[in-house]
């Protein structure tokens, strides 16, 4: 009897997570502007809309090299040094809710709130 | 009494020989997702057996020593920090929890502890890279935490149920 209670306790758990994951997951971010962070601060500001041709940013951790490509409305970790690589299988950033992160290296990729960087336009308008 | 006492000794250090080895095989196996966090954790079955068939302290040396030796032996020292997070905040629910749940409900504590895990380690990695939006994995690795947890707290509930512990201490 017990023992039911839990699995439907964990089975509405696993439901309810799901569903988010997959609400955060797919829903395209309205913002085209990316910050790449290490070690939790800026380390530069991409506008993808703008970038035309590719580019590449390197960046250097404790744990090796990592190499950002960036293109017209696209950005990706094209390669790693660390050993799991899952950032670079991460592929393509394409939500809000999923950043692309390297662990060993400390690397954030992820898309900017809108909203804050239109606010910060505002404040630097007046 | 010292007989007993040499006795589990022994069966501490195979167990986390065997956990060891466990650990071992499943950080060669290439991640399946390209998500941090998400595995099976096959080393905790033996923590679990430990805590019911040996004891709490004995539990606790089989965790932390694979901890460490396994993030040695996987050369893996940026994972010991994540691990060694999940393990301890895991491993106190456990300590905490340890009497609610009789063996037959193993599964359930180790599903919780595996949830306390994965958030220990979510937390370790939200402060490492200061990301708040790391958060956005939580739900994620709920539901890997809830289906590994099960799993390996049913293969260690199996063994338990069918094996004569009493024996394995006591008996000779």
């Amino acid at each position: 009897m017990k023992n039911r209670i839990w699995i439907i306790i964990f089975s509405v758990t696993v439901l309810v997570c799901t569903a988010v994951w997959i609400g955060l997951s797919f829903f395209p971010s309205p913002s085209k502007i990316v910050g790449i962070y290490q070690n939790g601060s800026l380390v530069e500001k991409v506008d993808l809309t703008a970038q035309t041709g590719e580019r590449s940013i390197e960046l250097n951790g404790d744990y090796g090299k990592n190499i950002i490509s960036v293109t017209h409305g696209r950005i990706e970790m094209k390669s790693a040094d660390c050993p799991d690589k899952l950032c670079v299988k991460h592929g393509e950033l394409k939500s809000a809710g999923s950043p692309i992160v390297c662990l060993p290296n400390r690397i954030v990729i992820k898309f900017e709130n809108q909203s804050g960087s239109a606010d910060a336009e505002a404040g630097a308008l007046l | 009494m010292k007989q007993t006492k040499t006795k589990k000794l022994i069966l501490t250090a195979i167990l986390t020989a065997a956990a060891l080895v466990a650990f071992t095989i499943e950080a060669a196996i290439p991640p399946l997702t390209p998500i941090y966090g998400i595995k099976l954790g096959i080393a905790n079955v033996f923590t679990l057996f430990t805590l019911y068939a040996v004891g709490k302290p004995y539990a606790a040396a089989v965790l932390f020593l694979r901890i460490t030796l396994g993030s040695i032996f996987t050369g893996q020292l940026v994972s010991f920090i994540y691990s060694l997070t999940g393990g301890v905040l895991s491993f106190l629910l456990m300590l905490l929890l340890r009497r609610f749940f009789p063996v037959k409900q193993l599964w359930v504590l180790s599903a919780l502890c595996a949830v306390m895990h994965n958030a220990g380690q979510l937390a370790a990695a939200m402060l490492m890279t200061s990301t708040v939006q790391l958060i956005y994995y939580l739900p994620v690795l709920i539901v890997s935490g809830i289906i590994a947890g099960v799993f390996t707290g049913l293969c260690a509930q199996l063994v338990l149920l069918r094996m004569n512990t009493e024996k394995l201490i006591l008996g000779g």
